[in-house]
């Protein structure tokens, strides 16, 4: 038995000489590692380093250590005499005794038969973003995440494995065993202990109806047994804007607005410019010169300017955070406490966020380690600029130079005169915005208890919240800005509460049979889910005075004005789990649940979603362990399962009917009121009810079939490690609000199970790691995926929906987003291509020129086609770490390759007759004419006769990229220094984000990432300092 | 359980059999009712401006160039008129939804007992006058729609194709309606916004005119339908007689506040502010065609065009110019006004430069509140817009609106309809008076037209039309002329010129010479055949699965 050899092993050792040695471990940081278990090989005599990450021991003088830890790779340091040791343990990516938190319950590594990818904190939690889930941007093959640079992180989404479903593609997040599918952007970086995602439906079908778009974990960080602890961090950060398209300055402008209007035969006149031009040799006008005049306007008040709208809208944004963590962990309990406060001042003036986030987590021990008890409980404030912060974007590449910002006294506001385009100054509406800012409180958590009833059994209950309370009043400002003008201001207080509670009860029994042989874990469950939101608002208008303290409601004088919602939905879940392993070689797991939801039809309210899978350690067979010496963990996975959809609106099964005085801003949506004033005096209006959308009691879960089937494997003692993985993932009944006929009318919405979608791909990891003699310790993680994405069935009443030509061209067999239109083939050159050419409305030289691809001899609907499936051939990313001394460095590269996207930004760059009265972009100076034959742009026109902007391969441009996202280099102080002013450990650390780009030569706009006119993604440059004590 | 916890009523909403008491149905009628208003400045429906003026050679789009709301460029144009444009699919859209409405309290009001709703055929008659006031607007736009009314199932919708009906049977589809609110409404209603017996008469009146005048496959207008003209007479007879109805002794009246539902409304939407709802129940068909000016501020839409301009001229005898209105000088500057004889109706409709603004001798209109007078000149539409004072005024940022009623039938349409149905009867003598009543009317319409001197604006000199020479082919010219006059900027001239079967000629000729003045018409062309009506919108004969046949010459 074991305990003999020990025995015996001692008493042979006893006979050499017996030496005191002492020495400390850390981690590949630098940073001291408590309870790291360090034995003598071949013995059972060993310790654990205290808090400081110290030990000492006696051992022979010949004897090897054996360091070991949870969660990283385990060395080997023969004594070879010495009496100090400084060991750096390296973190292990493949810690096959990690324990993973796979869903109402945890389990080895090891034993996972799912598609489960585990992200490193530790590679993330130094990167300085505003949401969580930022970081895993290449980091993780199959998730992709797209962001832009507002600072509040609000608009990070995440896509698990493709696009799976025609509504809303979120996954689901679970903190702490509660699930949420609002934003995590509220959530403490600092707080995450781990995350984990399950992409396939073999792990994530626990979770069930809402698992269908995968699913995020994410625990947070607990207080350790034995440890107190108190972590300091701050860091700074200087953000700058990232590259925005180019437009035209004030005499480019003129210069184009005149050459366009020629080129029409038009008599080029603008209010606000003179033209001096001549006829040249060929009786063409030529340009001599374009005048400005002094002022914009017969007031003269507005003097003509150069304005760069970018640059006045932009500044360099500072981010501050700090942080503190304190633990404090008994034999019996522990209790964690944290607080942030995050701060973003936004790369666009008066658009930043704030946040402070406090956390508790206790949990304690009871009845002799039968009784377990605790909570976990996140509060968060989060304000932030309520406003558009895109059209912020937009309005700076569309208010021509010209205008001043401000007018000749200072204070007034530039704006459009006559000849230019109803668009607001940029400044203007970011600074008389600059109060609205919203705050959002957030209370999520829960109490649990888990009584182990008898050895194995173990009971849980816990009762989760997550409840939001958002809070907004809004002064809407009088102003000038040019012929804009309000007189009247306006106060609105909006409020709205929302949220659900969650119950959940677990009945968990790990039971081991035959010796260890059989492994049986088994899992049942129930969870109940009900969420409500209700919102009202209240408006008056007529303000004496804009101050902040005096806009309180009361204090305006008319059209008071007010509205509320309400909305609510349950779900009622029962699901049960097996897992069963054979000597530990044979892996099966199975899962079932059944979810009910409020939002289906009454007979079609429970959905089931069942799943299997299974594993095979290779490396456990006796024909491979210990035979094969460079093989250190081989598993192959094999997984199905189902996963539900039921993200739809609350009521979507039932016809609705529902009052709608007048529509709040009805400038750029239908007026869609039910009062109308019938006695003709403008007071009293009656009002009745539209239909919002047709019943369909026979709505039913959208339903996610995914089959998995994957590898993963440990070479050379995991030094190189990684793994492999397959999947197809069919989705079907996809939930759809059925585009209609236009006879249906109002209100002919309805929701019903339609589409079919397949995505299909592989997913690539692997990691080598390894520390030198001489102490480098060093990292190289990759990741590849794919994904194809296709349409596979589309009920026939809504076939022609989704593109097509009506007839027998449909999305049928293309992506979700694939983009159907013309293929542009270059520009005519001359009036005989022309007329050589198919029959084109507006053809003429210099314009596009279409295909005609049925060959009909003219250019209409039925010459499109899809131009582009915009899903990239691959995904990766990099991630290259090495520590020496105290010093680490990490560089990450994250890239999106074969990606053909639509840029949108050609609108504005390219014609000068999709927007009139708006700048155009400079990329029009190189525009074709008879003597530039050479250029893409086509002529110059003011007027879009050829129908320019129609969908074509004219913007689809290779949107491929390569970005460094992090470069970081740290510091750590040695550990006597710090240990002589008591501290555990104290860093400083660099990092720049975003640093440089490589694109498509072909890519005509600046950041192939930002297709349109978002927040623009910054640079950011870091320092920041973490202290342990 | 499950099945209790699971069972969460909507919040906020009805269901749809809720709706069937008498007074949610009463609710239903006017929710049906206020579809009439529900407008959008890029498909505008109320005043039908970019579809009944731009494209009838009486105004410009306007706006801040030719690419402003491009749509309408190509409708005005017609040479790059396409059948994907999205306006026009949303007009479409538009015009079933609010049909969809009427249907909607009509399929509740046909299963409800009398006994239960004693005024049930009444509020049936208004539903079908409203659904025939949308499917006439779809009619002369498209003149090929699917029909459908209340008693069809909504999953037959699919099935009925915008051909099942001939233009004759559709426009006879369209009547019914008519016919049936005119059996069932009362003479007058207490509530001012119903429809009335009247209304429907005179709507009656419209329908049966349009359809008097036959059409074949190519849109050609291939006869005139004796039977229906003396229909329309009878009907216009009808409005008449009730005596509820006369012209406002100035005309002015018509185009402000003050004259909502006065004695020469016979059926107007009614809009109104501070009336409890968000942001008012608004015109908002034209908030882009206000002018540039601080007191308003955008958007500088529907711009009279110098061709309708000119044809306000009136010759030694105060008639108009019928052969050399347009070729007899550009009326422009004030100037223009004083040497030149026009017809009093001009200041009423057309913003000039150096005239006083919509009345108020002090709010000159000055030519900085024109927005691109390089492209479209130096005028604007004044009958939709109100002053910046006046208690309709609303502005709904960054665009200009009002309260003030928008009339779909005003008396005067009567007297010309009638006037029409007599000429083409051959009884022009009968028509005769009709006329020269709306041009005694116009006569005395210049109360209002003064300077801040107290001097008339312009030179007005308007006679009546002497007995003597007034044959049926005079008349009919005369007539013509006269709804141009009456009614510019209002929403019909282009249908008007496609109902006589001229549309064709008449734009040709107009762009002909206009193009001269406005660059941009010079690739302006109307394709007779084809341009009689827009396409039926790509999108809907795809949703049709091709059921849905493409009209002539598209």
């Amino acid at each position: 038995t074991p305990l003999a050899s020990a025995f015996s092993t001692r008493s042979n050792n006893s006979l050499l000489a017996d030496i005191k040695i002492s020495g400390r471990v850390n981690d590949d940081k630098g940073v001291g590692l408590p309870g790291v278990t360090v034995v003598v090989k071949g013995t059972s005599s060993g310790t654990s380093t205290d808090v400081e990450g110290n030990f000492s021991l006696t051992v022979p003088d010949n004897a090897t250590l054996i360091i070991s830890s949870v969660g990283f790779v385990t060395q080997q340091v023969p004594v070879a005499g010495r009496t100090t040791f400084t060991v750096a343990l390296v973190t292990d990516s493949q810690a096959l005794s990690e324990v993973v938190v796979t869903g109402y319950q945890t389990q080895k590594r090891a034993d996972l038969t799912g598609a489960v990818a585990v992200v490193k904190v530790d590679e993330v939690k130094g990167m300085t973003s505003n949401n969580v889930v930022n970081n895993l941007q290449g980091r993780v093959p199959g998730v992709q995440v797209t962001t832009d640079g507002s600072p509040s992180g609000a608009n990070a989404a995440v896509r698990i494995r493709g696009f799976g479903t025609l509504g809303n593609n979120d996954p689901l997040y679970v903190i702490d065993g509660i699930p949420t599918k609002t934003g995590i952007n509220q959530l403490n970086q600092n707080d995450i202990e781990s995350i984990q995602v399950l992409k396939d439906a073999s792990a994530a079908s626990i979770y069930g109806s809402r698992a269908g778009n995968g699913v995020i974990i994410i625990t947070t960080r607990k207080a350790k047994k034995g440890v107190t602890r108190v972590d300091v961090s701050s860091f700074v950060s200087a953000q700058t804007p990232g590259p925005h398209i180019k437009m035209l300055n004030t005499n480019d402008y003129g210069r184009i607005y005149w050459q366009a209007a020629i080129n029409d035969g038009a008599t080029p006149n603008i209010p606000f410019y003179n033209f001096q031009s001549h006829q040249g040799p060929n009786g063409q006008p030529v340009l001599d010169n374009v005048v400005v005049p002094e002022f914009l306007d017969a007031a003269k008040t507005q003097r003509t300017a150069d304005t760069d709208w970018f640059k006045e809208t932009q500044q360099t944004a500072i981010v501050q955070q700090y942080n503190v963590n304190v633990s404090n962990g008994g034999e019996h309990g522990g209790v964690l406490f944290s607080l942030n406060y995050y701060k973003n001042s936004g790369t666009l003036k008066f658009t930043g966020a704030d946040r402070w986030t406090g956390r508790l987590n206790s949990d304690y021990s009871l009845l002799g380690d039968h009784l377990k008890i605790g909570q976990n409980l996140t509060v968060s404030k989060l304000q932030e600029a309520q406003y558009d912060l895109n059209l912020i974007r937009d309005r700076s590449s569309q208010l021509l130079n010209i205008v001043p910002v401000h007018t000749v006294d200072g204070v007034g506001w530039g704006g459009p005169v006559n000849g230019i385009g109803d668009r607001d100054n940029p400044v203007r509406l970011l600074t008389d915005n600059q109060q609205n800012r919203s705050d959002l409180y957030r209370l999520f958590g829960n109490g649990f208890a888990d009584a182990e009833i008898i050895k194995g059994l173990h009971l849980r209950t816990s009762f989760g919240i997550d409840y939001s309370l958002y809070k907004y009043n809004e002064l809407y400002k009088t102003f000038t800005a040019g012929y804009l003008s309000n007189a009247n201001n306006r106060v609105t207080n909006n409020e709205s509460t929302f949220g659900n509670w969650v119950w959940q009860n677990t009945l968990n029994y790990d039971l081991s049979l035959g010796g260890g042989d059989h492994t049986l874990s088994v899992l049942v469950g129930n969870e109940r889910i009900s969420y409500n939101q209700e919102a009202f608002y209240a408006s008056r208008t007529n303000f004496a005075s804009q101050d902040p303290n005096y806009i309180v409601l009361d204090a305006g004088s008319a059209n008071k004005d007010n509205g509320g919602s309400a909305n609510s939905y349950r779900l009622a879940s029962y699901f049960a789990k097996v897992n069963y392993a054979y000597k530990d070689r044979y892996l099966l797991s199975g899962t079932v649940r059944r979810d009910g939801s409020s939002r289906f039809g009454a007979d079609n309210q429970f959905g089931i979603f069942p799943a299997v899978s299974g594993g095979w350690r290779l490396s456990e067979e006796s024909f491979l362990k210990d035979k094969v010496a460079f093989i250190s963990d081989l598993k192959l996975r094999a997984g199905w399962g189902q996963t539900g959809n039921q993200d739809i609106a609350s009521y979507a099964s039932r016809a609705i009917y529902q009052s709608s005085l007048g529509t709040l801003d009805p400038n750029f949506a239908y007026d869609i009121g039910t009062a109308y004033d019938i006695y003709g005096n403008d007071t009293n209006l009656l009002s009745g009810y539209r239909r919002v959308q047709q019943a369909n009691p026979n709505l039913k879960w959208e339903t996610t079939t995914q089959t998995n089937i994957g590898a993963d494997f440990g070479f050379l003692g995991n030094k190189l490690t990684g793994s492999v993985d397959y999947f197809i993932k069919n989705s079907t009944d996809i939930l759809v609000n059925l585009p209609y006929l236009g006879v249906v009318g109002e209100g002919g919405d309805k929701f019903v199970n339609g589409a079919s979608i397949r995505n299909s791909g592989w997913e690539f990891l692997l990691g080598y790691q390894n520390t030198l003699a001489n102490g480098l310790t060093f990292n190289v993680t990759g990741n590849l995926s794919t994904y194809r994405n296709k349409l596979t069935y589309l009920p026939d009443e809504v076939i022609n929906a989704y593109g097509g030509n009506g007839q027998d061209v449909t999305r049928l067999g293309h992506s979700i987003n694939a983009i159907y239109g013309y293929v542009a083939d270059g520009l005519y050159q001359n009036a005989t291509e022309v007329s050589g050419g198919p029959t084109q409305v507006g053809a003429a030289p210099g314009r596009i020129r279409y295909k005609d691809l049925n060959g009909d001899g003219k250019i209409d609907n039925f010459d499109q086609t899809w131009i582009s499936e915009a899903i990239p051939d691959f995904n990766y990313g990099l991630n290259l770490g090495a520590s020496w001394k105290g010093f680490d460095v990490q560089v990450f590269l994250q890239g999106v390759q074969g990606l053909y996207a639509n840029n949108n930004a050609k609108f504005r760059t390219d014609f000068a007759s999709l927007a009139s009265g708006e700048n155009w972009g400079q990329r029009l100076l190189d525009a074709w004419s008879p003597t530039n034959t050479g250029s893409s742009v086509p002529s110059l026109t003011l007027v879009n006769s050829n129908n320019e902007g129609r969908a074509s391969t004219y913007f689809i441009e290779n949107a491929s990229y390569l970005k460094l996202r992090n470069f970081q280099l740290g510091y750590n102080l040695p550990t006597a220094l710090v240990s002589k002013i008591r501290l555990q450990n104290v860093r400083f650390y660099v990092q720049g984000q975003n640093f440089f780009t490589i694109k498509s030569k072909q890519f005509t706009g600046p950041d192939p990432e930002v297709t349109n006119y978002q927040y623009p993604v910054p640079r950011v440059f870091t320092a920041g300092l973490n202290v342990s004590f | 359980n499950d099945k209790s916890f699971l069972n969460v009523s909507p919040t906020g909403a009805l269901d749809d059999s809720q709706l069937n008491t008498p007074d949610n149905i009463e609710k239903q009628v006017i929710a049906a009712y206020s579809q009439l208003g529900n407008d959008i400045y890029y498909v505008p429906y109320t005043s039908m401006w970019p579809y009944g003026n731009v494209r009838g050679g009486d105004a410009y789009k306007g706006g801040g160039g030719t690419a402003d709301v491009d749509a309408f460029h190509f409708y005005e144009t017609f040479t790059f008129n396409r059948v994907d444009i999205s306006n026009t699919d949303e007009f479409w859209y538009r015009m079933y939804l609010s049909i969809s409405r009427a249907n909607d309290a009509l399929r509740r009001l046909d299963a409800i007992d009398v006994a239960a709703m004693p005024n049930k055929a009444v509020r049936q008659g208004e539903m079908r006058f409203l659904r025939g006031h949308f499917y006439f607007l779809l009619k002369e736009m498209f003149k090929y729609v699917p029909y459908i009314d209340e008693t069809i199932p909504t999953d037959q919708y699919p099935t009925i194709s915008n051909v099942a009906l001939t233009n004759d049977a559709l426009w006879s589809k369209v009547a019914d309606d008519f016919r049936f609110a005119v059996a069932n409404l009362p003479a007058t209603q207490s509530e001012i916004g119903r429809a009335n017996k009247s209304a429907a008469q005179a709507y009656l009146a419209k329908t049966v005119l349009y359809q008097a005048y036959t059409q074949n496959a190519t849109n050609a207008v291939t006869g005139i339908d004796a039977t229906k003209m003396a229909e329309v007479n009878s009907l216009c007879d009808a409005v008449i007689s009730s005596g509820k109805y006369a012209l406002h002794s100035d005309f002015a009246t018509n185009f402000l506040t003050s004259g909502d539902n006065g004695v020469e409304s016979v059926f107007a939407i009614q809009f109104s502010r501070n009336d409890g709802t968000p942001k008012g129940r608004t015109d908002r068909g034209n908030e882009l065609n206000y002018p540039m000016n601080p007191d308003y501020g955008c958007c500088s839409f529907h711009q009279p065009s110098q061709n309708l301009i000119n044809a306000f001229k009136t010759d030694a005898n105060g008639l108009p110019r019928f052969t050399d209105f347009n070729t007899s000088g550009d009326l422009v500057t004030a100037g223009d006004f004083l040497s030149t004889t026009v017809d009093p109706r001009v200041d009423h409709t057309v913003a000039v430069v150096g005239h006083p603004f919509k009345y108020n001798p002090t709010f000159v209109f000055d030519n900085s509140w024109v927005r691109v007078p390089g492209v479209y000149g130096y005028n604007l539409s004044m009958k939709e817009s109100v002053l910046p004072t006046d208690p309709s005024f609303q502005k709904t940022p960054p665009f200009m609106s009002s309260s003030k009623n928008w009339a779909i039938i005003r008396y005067a349409d009567v007297l010309l309809w009638k006037a029409e149905a007599l000429i083409e009867l051959n009884r022009s003598s009968e028509a005769l008076p009709l006329m020269n009543q709306i041009r005694q009317r116009a006569q005395n319409s210049t109360g209002l037209l003064k300077s801040a001197s107290g001097a008339p604006t312009s030179n007005y000199k308007i006679g009546l039309y002497p007995a003597a020479g007034f044959s049926q082919s005079y008349a009919r010219e005369a007539l013509r002329f006269e709804r141009r006059m009456e009614f510019a900027m209002e929403g019909c001239r282009f249908f008007d010129l496609v109902r006589w079967g001229i549309a064709a000629p008449y734009m040709n000729t107009y762009f002909a010479k206009e193009k001269n003045l406005r660059q941009y018409l010079s690739t302006a062309n109307f394709t007779a055949g084809r341009d009689e009506y827009m396409p039926i919108p790509i999108n809907q004969i795809n949703f049709s699965k091709g059921l849905y046949k493409q009209n002539n010459g598209w």
